[in-house]
């Protein structure tokens, strides 16, 4: 099933190889995908760079069509894909370039303890978690919302759940766009997804989604990492999920709407699935408004199992959260489009800016980033295996200059699920991880087969691809201790 | 040809391969296959009928459509269609009747969250003198 590519790369350097526009009809720009020599080979396995390659042939597409090296096989876009169109060129936005998980995303919480606190009690901390924070197939929210009150969340994203005791105001301003994307537009986010979302906001879900308690195992920018209250030896907790059935629903609502609306603007497609619309036309402006109320819905979700997280802790150390200094590091989205205003040829233009499975990295003054981060650069939170590490990094200038301030959002998969299911056979991931000093617990009979770390490329190579690029830099480096998975 | 299904590996999500003599018979087996990707589903209590007709799309997107409303079904209610019975599929209608029934929570094992059914490979071809279906379920 998994063709391999069998196009074009032709290295630009040690860290970027190039699709040319001359591969195929209709590429309006050249295909540019950052990997190194190893994990190139493996990136041709299958068709993602294909669909980098029919990417390029969106009306309005800008410079490059961009690949991190955590790329895969996605819908339409391929996972790891950054488009940036500009919508007074006929610029267009697709639902498939920012996927059925809209603002799926991380977040990272530091505490003020050592793994030396944890440790002796670390088995009952992750069975606290695991009861506290809702997750696997049909677990409901703790927190219940009414239809208006969903849009009420929607419109006004992070902070409304905060106004109601869910969070703190430092959460805000720690989380990308203050955790509230403007123009959202509730009123076109169909019943459905309402329905699908009304008791969900506030869990985490399955497959990949996880919650990590996690030791910080090696700090390289010790500027950066003081800026974010990050030390060697701390406990930190990281978060990943996304908008749930809310934001699948707007996905599939946007598809479906979508279907002709490529021809009706003349628009030739190399996949169906990439489906689109110009910026600037009514059936754009409706799948924006729509994606922009699910994406905030994503914040709330995910600052509501902040929220329990922080009750988890404080129950199990018997100290209100502010005492264990349980603060936002930062929340990031990496399924998403946003208008972001970028240099081209000289002048400044507003793009629309698809990072599907790639995370937002604005360099040291970027006017955007909180007063604390302002001269470190925007916190880049890179989950890679419950078994090994993940990372954070800082965003760089060569993210502005090179791939519209984005950087790569996980380690990607090299497995299928089920190559990661038959690799365990006759073997106890469980007890490997424990060996390993991670407990884990899963609500899913195959959750950590599936999500084995072998499932998974090595995080540290496809950060050091970034590092070496000038994209974003190594602050710190997390090893998993606790695992929760839907 | 005997109506059956297969499931099949795609990188981070699972494929759906479904096997049928006729059209209307890859119905039942296409919703074992999504349930078999959620999970080992036990039917519970029986909770009423099951209606889908849909109309004026290819014989593939009214599959992938039945399958959306199974998987917001079971998201939505944790109920399950049974028995269904298929009055007419072809490339422009799609019509199911069916019972509904509650998930035997006590009897049912959880493997993962569908969170979409995609249009991604999406197929039905004749082969072998029936049919065969290629649907890709997101993960």
């Amino acid at each position: 099933m998994s063709d391999a590519y069998h196009g074009p790369l032709e290295r630009i350097d040690d860290h970027r190889w190039r699709i040319p526009r001359s591969y195929k009809p209709g590429m309006r720009v050249d295909g540019l995908i950052y990997a190194d020599r190893a994990l190139v080979e493996a990136i041709k396995q299958d068709k993602s760079p294909e669909q980098v390659a029919n990417v390029a042939c969106l009306p309005g597409i800008v410079r490059y069509s961009l690949a991190m090296p955590d790329i895969h096989w996605g819908y339409g876009f391929c996972i790891g894909g950054v488009a940036a169109t500009d919508p007074a060129q006929g610029g267009v936005i697709s639902p498939g370039g920012v996927g059925y998980d809209i603002n799926c995303g991380v977040r990272l919480i530091r505490t003020n303890l050592t793994f030396a606190d944890v440790k002796p009690r670390l088995q009952a901390l992750v069975d606290t978690l695991f009861k506290t924070v809702p997750c696997g197939v049909g677990k409901g929210g703790i927190v219940k919302f009414n239809k208006s009150e969903l849009r009420e969340l929607m419109s006004e994203g992070s902070p409304f759940v905060v106004r109601r005791g869910l969070g703190w105001q430092s959460d805000i301003e720690c989380t990308e766009a203050h955790g509230r994307i403007a123009d959202a537009e509730p009123g076109l986010v169909s019943e459905r997804a309402l329905e699908r979302g009304s008791d969900q906001c506030g869990t985490l879900g399955s497959g990949n989604h996880f919650l990590e308690v996690q030791v910080v195992e090696k700090v390289d920018d010790a500027q950066a990492a003081a800026a974010m209250g990050l030390v060697e030896g701390g406990v930190t907790v990281m978060i990943h999920s996304g908008s749930r059935g809310l934001g699948y629903q707007v996905c599939e609502d946007a598809l479906k709407a979508l279907h002709n609306v490529p021809e009706k603007y003349g628009i030739d497609l190399p996949d169906k699935q990439l489906v689109c619309a110009p910026v600037d036309s009514p059936e754009g402006r409706q799948y924006l408004g729509a994606m922009r109320a699910a994406a905030n819905f994503a914040w709330c979700n995910r600052q509501i199992m902040t929220h329990l997280a922080r009750q988890a802790f404080a129950d199990l150390f018997g100290q209100p959260a502010e005492r264990l200094g349980m603060h936002l590091v930062y929340d990031v989205a990496h399924n998403i489009a946003k208008m972001e205003p970028y240099e081209v040829d000289g002048r400044t233009c507003e793009l629309c800016v698809h990072r599907k499975g790639a995370t937002r990295a604005f360099p040291p003054g970027h006017p955007e980033l909180p007063a604390r981060y302002r001269t470190v650069g925007q916190p880049v939170l890179v989950p890679g295996d419950m078994g090994r590490a993940s990372y954070v990094l800082v965003g760089q200038p060569g993210a502005m200059e090179h791939t519209f301030g984005s950087s790569c959002h996980g380690a990607g998969r090299r497995m299928s699920r089920g190559a990661a299911i038959r690799a365990s056979k006759g073997r106890s991931i469980h007890r490997e991880l424990l060996d390993r000093g991670v407990f884990a617990r899963a609500r899913g009979r195959t959750g950590l087969e599936e999500e084995q770390p072998d499932a998974y490329k090595d995080v540290v190579q496809v950060v050091s691809v970034l590092h070496s690029a000038g994209i974003s830099r190594r602050v710190a480096k997390l090893r998993p201790v606790g695992v929760i998975k839907g | 040809m005997e109506p059956a299904f297969e499931l099949f590996d795609h990188t981070a999500d699972m494929g759906l391969r479904v096997f049928a003599p006729t059209l209307a018979q890859l119905i039942d087996p296409a919703g074992q296959a999504l349930y078999a990707v959620i999970g080992e589903l036990a039917a519970g209590e029986e909770a009423r009928e099951f209606e889908f007709d849909s109309r004026g799309s290819a014989a593939a997107l009214l599959l992938r459509d039945y399958l959306t409303e199974l998987l917001i079904l079971f998201e939505r209610e944790s109920r399950i269609v049974v028995s269904p019975r298929v009055s007419a599929f072809d490339e422009g209608r799609l019509a199911v009747r069916g019972q509904v029934h509650r998930v035997d929570e006590a009897r049912s094992v959880y493997n993962r969250e569908v969170k979409a059914i995609t249009y991604h490979e999406l197929d039905i071809r004749r082969e072998r003198g029936g049919y065969v279906a290629t649907v890709i379920v997101d993960i």
